[in-house]
């Protein structure tokens, strides 16, 4: 057992961070250009006459005055999405299987930190907490939402998925698609046997809505002034913590080892004296306290949760997932990046730029094409497939 | 030694098959059935008991003659009076064969193909939207915001092109299966199921967002008030002057038209029957199976495997199609949360539950799952809110049903119940309540001849005689 | 050596998967109404050459003729049309369907009746569907299976099923039957019994048999002509006598020491077949 070397693990950590910096910029500067060709070519239409009139700016001014906050708000969501689709993308480097009872492993997450806090407010602390104490009550709160959602998903696979692993494919995605209903409604039966209602919202606690001014920008009509909200950079830390941690347990120990070697080719793996059960076990518990985590992070950036607040992100970050190419860690880290910023670009001007005719809710709709699009032209996503050397 | 419990249902099996006693033991079972019903509307065992003896109609061996009569006379007289008395059990059998139209479509697809189809409720949204959008006034609403129709808008067409629209729905349903069928082309197995269910969400979400730029679809709102076909008074007064006395009252052209209907409905499940039936057994069917079963084999036999699982989609999706025609018609109001994933879902458990590839075992599986939705758990349901108003407590843990929330309705919890049932069945019995038996034949008795020089039968000359494309070259073979 | 006589030729045929070329340059012909084996070491590219007649892999270069039409790079479906059917090597029969069935998907490509003929269930299709059911049962006597007609295929012996798998391809009227590794997993008996079918077929249905087998035994005794496969390229050709003195196949077999086939042992078997070439 070759032993790892500190520079190595320096590396290690070093080298995710460098990548995310990669993709946001480059993910950020790419959509922007696309928008503002688009502004350009649009320049004189409907919906330039329009801006004019109630903005007093024409369609490109108004695009690049919205951007700074589009990319703040794309980057948030995209690093939630990266943190849901490592958990698909884990379970199927190991096992070739669309978990797609994820959903419901981030919605649980969500409840759990969720019910914590609330809990901790109806005792008081929450609200007599300083600034310090806030953060540690959040970083609690992700502690217990990665603990019930990693333990949910080790029993899930224990119980619905492992029975049924050497059935034909179909078997374990029908039984993970019974899992996810079933999950939900489990939430949904706690919840409102215990509180009388099924959907839950975040304490407001700690200085996490205030909003940080960073610049204005000045315009022809009332200057755009730009800003990011406390729980944006939360979540945005929080996230990249994560993200690093979990390359780190993957690339730089046993385990991870380990896992790759599973991923790779699992009955060699057994003959080499690897736990293959516990690996896969181990495998659900991290892929599923990230899930759980990230269902935190989400609920504090919008709030309010319900039972299926897990679908469409979900949904979202599996394609996030297929289109950085799936088993592939740092392809799922760039598919959500860039699922967030069109996410964030369609909902900020899609309606503008349409004038109205076509709303921000199309991008759900983009998000679901792109899912298509992706699986028949490159089902190997972006990244390629890299099952055996993740990342 | 014990006989096991198969044995045991053997023996009890073969007594029922016995002589005339299938036709005792079916005609009584639903008579017993019929007046149970007839007397006591609202007990699930008796509503058990018609359906239970009515399907051994199917299940005992019998005439065919017999058996028809038998279905006849349950879904043509027995079911109308229940109903025409009761219109919550025709709602039911309605539903029933609405869903099981749909499972059997799903069936094509899934079970007869192997190809995983969550997104199978969209072509039952064409079917519904197309009669939504023609059959009401939705043609003239195009530039006005939702929920804002001007004060006598006509209907776009009369409401007799309502049975035309069956077989629009059908055709366009079918366009729209082999569309949303092309990734099949390229996609095989997990992935072609997440594939369907985005298709399916596109379709919803476009459901939900076209009232702008045009308002196709009024948006989440929906379409409503969707045209009936009209039903003369005479049509009415005949089945009163018939029925009244069996049924107690007359009945109302509004509940006659439940009973259209129904009928309507049965009528195009016994269509659907038939065709899947008669594809199942036939080189089509074989096909299927066989690119089920190993695609690059059947391909290797000759069978053009694309054309084939586009022919399922599309297929599949017309008995959508033709009951979303009907669904609109009969709910004259229809919106964009009836064909959500949960709805597909619902369909799979019904094909997954009955046995997945099995015509009797997907119908099986539409009425288990229909009652279980809308009168298990319901009184269930109902039973609880009863128990919550009562004084009685369980007596060991001292817990009072008054205490009970609320919130704990089981009818409410389609999900826990549908995901339970379909993860135990994956688990414990994956090919289903009765599961798909593959056709046995009468062979006649050829005897083998591997150990003798020739075999006369299948001679040189013979051997591509029965081939309509052999080419003729067996002088050149001798 | 006339055109006509050639069923099978094939120029010039490579296939590559990805930096690895299975299939290199292959010229090859046979004749009609023989029977032709190709042999070779495990790898040799034995199974990707059948493949790549057969339509499973399209060729990245060369001709593939049968009777003297072009059909490299035909999909599957289209080569069966022809006329040319297979089995594979390690038995893919479509283990849910019966017996019967299975040899029914055979005939696929013989069946004329269209799915307006399958739901109105026209006479045309009954008569079809009662030919088809016939001519299977023939089938299945032919090839020597009793009372399985209603068996699951995959309830079947290795040796059945096997049997099954030539009945379906037989069921498709073939011309020229592709059979990989018919005998493997049999014991010598079953061999014996498998290379008297061989003949028969061709003998009284007049099919050219092209096939691949590891079994030495069988290859030397059934064989007009053997190819010889090593590393993607033919190495050898010619009647089984000389193939087995062929210093270069011995060495590609022996030379890594695998399977024993044509050693000493087998040297007395191939002089018994040298004297019914001379017959």
């Amino acid at each position: 057992m070759r032993k790892i070397l500190a520079s190595e693990a320096l590396r290690e950590i070093l080298l995710p961070l460098g990548r995310m910096a990669l993709f946001v910029v480059g993910a950020g500067a790419l959509f922007s250009a696309i928008m503002f060709a688009l502004a350009f070519l649009a320049q004189g239409s409907g919906a330039d006459k329009l801006l004019l009139e109630t903005h007093k700016m024409g369609i490109l001014e108004y695009t690049l005055g919205q951007l700074p906050q589009v990319l703040i708000d794309g980057m948030t969501l995209g690093f939630v999405y990266a943190a849901i689709a490592l958990g698909y993308t884990m379970v199927y480097g190991v096992l070739e299987f669309i978990n797609f009872a994820h959903s419901e492993i981030f919605a649980i997450g969500a409840f759990v930190g969720v019910e914590f806090l609330i809990f901790m407010d109806r005792l008081g602390v929450l609200a007599a907490a300083g600034p310090l104490g806030s953060y540690m009550y959040l970083v609690l709160a992700l502690a217990v939402a990665m603990i019930a959602s990693g333990s949910v998903a080790v029993l899930m696979e224990r119980t619905a998925y492992r029975p049924l692993r050497n059935s034909p494919r179909l078997v374990p995605l029908i039984s993970a698609i019974g899992v996810s209903f079933a999950l939900q409604d489990v939430i949904r039966m706690v919840e409102s046997l215990t509180t009388g209602q099924f959907y839950r919202v975040i304490p407001t606690f700690g200085n996490f809505d205030e909003r940080v001014a960073l610049f204005s920008i000045p315009t022809g009509g009332a200057p755009i002034a730009v800003n990011i909200q406390v729980k944006s950079i939360v979540v945005i830390v929080a996230a990249v913590l994560m993200l690093v941690a979990l390359n780190y347990i993957v690339n730089a120990t046993k385990i991870g080892k380990a896992i790759r070697s599973v991923a790779q080719d699992r009955t060699t793996a057994a003959l080499m004296g690897i736990g293959v059960n516990g690996i896969i076990s181990f495998t659900f518990l991290i892929g599923g306290a990230l899930g759980g985590a990230a269902g935190v992070l989400y609920a504090l950036k919008f709030t309010r949760i319900d039972p299926f607040v897990g679908f469409m992100p979900g949904m979202k970050a599996f394609t996030a997932a297929v289109l950085g190419g799936i088993g592939n860690l740092t392809g799922a880290l760039l598919g959500g990046i860039c699922l967030g910023m069109l996410e964030s670009f369609a909902g900020a001007y899609l309606g503008t730029f349409t004038m109205g005719r076509f709303g921000s809710e199309y991008k759900d709709i983009f998000a679901f094409l792109i899912l298509i699009i992706v699986i028949i032209f490159k089902p190997s996503g972006l990244l390629g497939e890299q099952v055996s050397q993740k990342a | 030694m014990k006989p096991t419990l198969r044995e045991r249902l053997g023996v009890l099996l073969a007594f029922c098959n016995k002589g005339r006693n299938p036709y005792w033991l079916t005609g009584g079972l639903i008579i017993l059935g019929f007046v149970l019903v007839y007397l006591s509307p609202r007990s699930i065992p008796a509503f058990l008991l018609f359906v239970g003896g009515s399907s051994l109609a199917y299940f005992l061996e019998m005439k065919k003659p017999a058996r028809l009569a038998f279905a006849v006379l349950v879904a043509i007289v027995l079911v109308p009076i229940l109903g025409a008395r009761n219109i919550f059990y025709l709602e039911v059998i309605f539903q029933i064969a609405v869903f099981s139209a749909l499972a059997l479509g799903l069936n094509i697809v899934v079970g007869f193909s192997g190809l995983l189809n969550f997104g199978y409720m969209a072509f039952y949204a064409v079917g519904a939207y197309l009669w939504g959008f023609f059959g009401s006034q939705q043609p003239f609403l195009l530039h006005e915001i939702p929920g804002t129709a001007p004060p006598g808008t006509p209907f776009f067409l009369a409401p007799d092109w309502f049975y035309l629209f069956i077989f629009l729905g059908i055709i366009v349903a079918a366009i729209v299966g082999l569309i949303l069928g092309l990734p099949v082309l390229r996609v095989r197995g997990d992935y072609l199921a997440v594939i369907t269910l985005a298709f399916g969400e596109i379709v919803r979400q476009l459901l939900n967002n076209l009232d702008k730029p045009l308002n196709l679809t009024n948006g989440p709102q929906g379409i409503s008030p969707i045209q009936k076909p009209t039903l003369t008074p005479e049509v009415v007064a005949f089945f009163n002057q018939i029925f009244e006395p069996l049924v107690g009252r007359p009945v109302t052209a509004n509940q006659f038209y439940n009973i259209l209907f129904y009928l309507i409905a049965v009528a195009v499940v016994i269509f659907v029957i038939i065709i899947t039936f008669r594809l199942d057994d036939s080189r089509i069917g074989r096909a299927w199976t066989a690119i089920r079963e190993d695609e690059l084999a059947a391909s290797a036999m000759g069978i053009p495997a694309n054309k084939l699982k586009l022919g399922a989609f599309a297929v599949g999706a017309s008995f959508a199609g033709a009951m979303g025609v009907l669904f609109a018609a009969s709910r004259t109001f229809i919106s964009p949360e009836s064909f959500t994933f949960l709805a597909s879902v619902n369909v799979l458990t019904m094909v997954i539950l009955g046995g997945i590839g099995s015509i009797p075992g997907v119908i099986v599986g539409a009425v288990v799952v229909t009652i279980l939705n809308l009168q298990v758990l319901q009184s269930i349901s109902l039973w609880l809110a009863q128990l919550r108003q009562s004084d009685a407590f369980i007596p060991i843990i001292n817990f009072h049903w008054k205490d009970l929330s609320n919130q704990l309705d089981p009818s409410k919890y389609q999900r826990l119940v549908f995901g339970i049932i379909l993860v135990l069945m994956m688990i414990y019995r994956p090919a289903g309540i009765l599961p798909a038996g593959r056709r046995q034949r009468e062979l006649e008795h050829v005897d083998s001849v591997i150990d003798d020089e020739v075999d006369s039968s299948i001679a040189p000359g013979a051997a591509s005689s029965s081939g309509a494309v052999s080419k003729g070259k067996e002088d050149d073979h001798v | 050596m006339s055109e006509s006589t050639h069923v099978l030729q094939a120029t010039g045929v490579v296939k590559r998967f990805g930096g690895l070329t299975a299939v290199n340059k292959v010229d090859f012909s046979m004749e009609k109404g023989r029977i032709f084996s190709i042999i070779g070491p495990n790898g040799a590219g034995k199974t990707t050459f059948f493949n790549t007649i057969s339509g499973l892999y399209k060729p990245e270069e060369g001709r593939i003729l049968f009777e003297g039409r072009a059909i490299q790079g035909l999909p599957p479906e289209k080569i069966t049309l022809r006329h040319i059917a297979r089995t594979f090597q390690n038995i893919r029969l479509f283990g849910g369907m019966t017996v019967l069935e299975n040899i029914l998907v055979g005939a696929y490509t013989r069946l004329s009746q269209t799915a307006i003929d399958t739901v109105l269930r026209t006479r045309r299709f009954k008569e079809e569907e009662a030919r088809a059911e016939k001519r299977a049962e023939e089938l299945m006597a032919y090839v020597g299976l009793r009372n399985v007609g209603n068996e699951l295929a995959s309830s079947l012996p290795y040796g059945g099923q096997r049997r099954v798998e030539i009945a379906r391809a037989l069921a498709s009227e073939p011309t020229l039957l592709l059979l990989d590794e018919p005998t493997a997993g049999m014991n010598p008996a079953e061999s014996e019994d498998a290379m008297h079918l061989f003949r028969r077929i061709r003998d009284e249905l007049g099919i050219t048999i092209l096939l691949i087998e590891h079994d030495m035994k069988v290859v030397m005794s059934i064989s007009e002509r053997i190819s010889v496969m090593d590393h993607g390229e033919k190495i050898a050709e010619g009647s089984p006598r000389e193939i087995a003195s062929n210093p270069s196949v011995i060495e590609a077999y022996l030379g890594r020491g695998a399977t024993g086939g044509i050693g000493a042992g087998s040297a007395a078997h191939v002089d018994k077949l040298a004297k019914e070439d001379a017959s």
